[in-house]
């Protein structure tokens, strides 16, 4: 692959492109602004762009007064935070390490009718989960896994599957079998062909699964808003009380909680940013 | 003793059988070339020995030993892949190590067989980059190596050639020619490359569709083509295969109908066929000689196309909307619309009948 020196676009594709990424950029500068206006500010017309700066916001995500007193109490929005990773991060890792094995087996090793299964599950996604979720809502108060760590997991993990499995899939798809073949000439065993050889050949796959699927469970609003409780409530359904619970909504709170919740996934892409762009352009570029 | 055989062995995917009812056996020394067109089952089948694919039935034997039940780590043998199949995350010299860690060899053993097959091949430059930064060449030369470096059974090649230039290929034809017969095991190379297997093999089996239609030796499977289509296969410029009809016979001599001509050829010796039966008669374009004149031993036809072969010319020979193909040397000076007249040398004669199976090399 050629290597572009960089600026060899010029300045006139340069330009264009910073004004493009500029428009797409907007709403997230804007709403980190947000999060360091004061309350008065924030509510500013025409929007103030000087204005000096104050961490209050933040301190209000963990301590607050409630309605109707002027205590500050603490809002228990760290164990939100927490729940937030704890749940995406398990719920990832578990569909990660089933969605691999079973793409590996879905490629390597198909059945009768293999395409067949994958099109099954990948039907679980295309209904909408609003339609699934009285059902869910159900299992769950039955089973009591309703409010539990273990549930929700669970159904992210499941929500995470099908997309898990047809991307590590189409990754296995790609690589040369030949050098599994190599290998077991050389006297490797089932297991290390798929530890020694394949798994470093997907890394980038992995990143670009684990990230796609983190961001999905990281959002996502409607099963947290349902099947958590106090205790394990992840941040969106958090959020989205704190909008509903009090007369006037505090713009600026909403920011600033909203600067704390992209910074793990920030985080997360950031550390994987050289993986995952070799995996979602992966079988684009003839090597 | 180091020997491959293959009993009755058939490999089916769903409808397709891609092996059918193969039976061959290789000895200690021997090169056996699976020649065959594309699709034609020869990977299969050496997938099938090396434990790669499992048979739908028959029996593999190596050393004389049934390893249908054998996964691959445990059957011993050693291959080279068409795509070369390196690690791309190791370099040359681990790479060449990795059959040996399987031996349970010590490190200084190790170096010492890496170093001794790198100075064979001429790798020892390259040891120490990875695969994305070697030439073709050398990732062949890399392949050959790890499968030489073990001392197992029996080797396999899958078309070990195919992705290398003209002059590459030449030049690794003789190297691999050269490292096989310093190591005196049974080895089968898989390739669709007659020149290929011409010169490495010791023995060639020419597929089609599953099925074995010859094997012998590079030798015979050229001079002795057991049916039509092992003549037209094999040998390039391809075997001019025409219609024919026996209208006469007089002992060894037949008096042939082909191309609206009479022809007589001698066969040496009587043959058992009967006269206005249809039969397949095949001469290859360059057994023929130029003849003064027309006899009742040539062939006569008008020049139709002339393409250039370097030092000879292969001539397109129309005669009667029939054409057939000969090579002659450049030096005749033929010219589009001449007559010439072809006499057909002795003993360079093919008589198939009907089903394509040969009656009579003469």
């Amino acid at each position: 692959m050629k290597k572009r020196a960089i600026g060899e676009a010029g300045w006139g594709g340069t330009a264009i492109a910073a004004i493009v990424g500029f428009i797409y950029f907007f709403p997230v500068l804007f709403i980190i602004l947000t999060a360091f206006r004061s309350r008065s500010d924030t509510l500013a017309t025409p929007p103030k762009w000087i204005f000096t700066p104050t961490l209050e916001n933040f301190y209000h995500i963990f301590y607050r007064s409630m309605a109707n007193s002027t205590e500050y109490v603490a809002t228990g929005f760290h164990m939100y935070f927490f729940n937030s990773i704890y749940i995406s991060g398990m719920s990832v890792l578990l569909a990660l390490i089933i969605g691999t094995l079973a793409a590996y087996g879905f490629s390597r090793h198909p059945l009768k009718g293999n395409d067949t299964y994958l099109f099954i599950i990948l039907t679980t996604r295309m209904l909408p989960p609003i339609i699934v979720i009285v059902p869910i809502f159900l299992i769950f108060r039955v089973t009591g896994l309703a409010g539990t760590y273990t549930g929700i997991i669970l159904i992210y993990t499941c929500f995470n599957l099908p997309f898990s499995i047809w991307m590590m899939k189409s990754f296995f798809d790609e690589l040369n079998t030949e050098i599994e073949d190599a290998s077991r000439m050389d006297g490797a065993t089932e297991r290390s062909v798929f530890f020694g050889i394949c798994i470093p050949q997907v890394k980038a796959g992995l990143a670009a699964t684990s990230v796609f699927a983190l961001i999905l469970t990281w959002n996502e609003f409607l099963f947290a808003l349902l099947l958590t409780n106090k205790i394990t409530r992840t941040m969106p359904p958090a959020m989205a009380r704190t909008i509903g619970g009090e007369i006037n909504v505090d713009y600026g709170l909403l920011a600033a909680m909203i600067c704390l919740f992209l910074i793990p996934i920030l985080l997360v892409t950031y550390l994987l940013q050289n993986q995952l762009l070799r995996g979602v352009t992966f079988g684009t570029i003839k090597k | 003793m180091s020997t491959i055989e293959l009993q009755n062995l058939t490999k089916s995917f769903g409808d397709l059988t891609a092996v059918n009812n193969v039976s061959l056996k290789v000895d200690e020394n021997e090169v056996l070339c699976l020649l065959g067109p594309s699709g034609c089952g020869k990977t299969t089948t050496l997938r099938m020995v090396a434990g790669l694919e499992i048979a739908t039935s028959g029996n593999i034997l190596i050393d004389n030993k049934n390893v249908n039940e054998l996964e691959t780590r445990d059957r011993n043998l050693a291959m080279a892949f068409q795509f070369y199949a390196l690690y791309p995350s190791l370099t040359v010299g681990e790479n060449l190590a990795n059959p040996l860690y399987a031996e349970n060899l010590s490190e200084k053993e190790i170096k010492e067989k890496i170093f001794e097959i790198a100075d064979i091949l001429q790798l020892r430059e390259i040891i120490n980059r990875k695969p994305h930064q070697l030439a073709e060449g050398e990732k062949q030369r890399v392949a050959v190596g790890r499968a030489i470096i073990r001392d197992p059974q029996c080797f396999l090649f899958d078309e070990p050639l195919s992705r290398l230039d003209v002059q590459l290929r030449e030049q690794m034809r003789g190297q691999i020619k050269e490292v096989l017969s310093d190591l005196n095991k049974a080895t089968v190379i898989v390739t669709h490359d007659q020149l290929e297997a011409l010169t490495m093999a010791t023995k060639i089996a020419v597929m089609r569709d599953g099925l074995i239609e010859q094997i012998s030796s590079p030798h015979d499977i050229f001079a002795k083509p057991e049916n039509t289509f092992v003549a037209g296969f094999i040998g390039t410029p391809q075997m001019n295969i025409a219609d024919c009809n026996i209208s006469n016979i007089n002992s060894s001599v037949l008096e042939i109908s082909l191309l609206n001509q009479i022809i007589e050829i001698d066969f040496g010796k009587a043959l058992d066929i009967n006269k206005n039966e249809n039969y397949f008669f095949g001469v290859r374009p360059r057994s023929f000689d130029l003849a003064e004149t027309a006899t009742n031993q040539s062939l006569s036809g008008e020049v139709d196309l002339i393409e250039n072969m370097g030092s000879e010319v292969l001539l397109h020979v129309n005669s009667n909307d029939a054409s057939f193909r000969t090579v002659q040397s450049r030096s005749h000076k033929i010219k589009v619309g001449d007559k010439i007249h072809l006499k057909p040398k002795k003993s360079q004669v093919h008589l198939f009948n009907s089903d394509g199976k040969v009656v009579a090399h003469g």
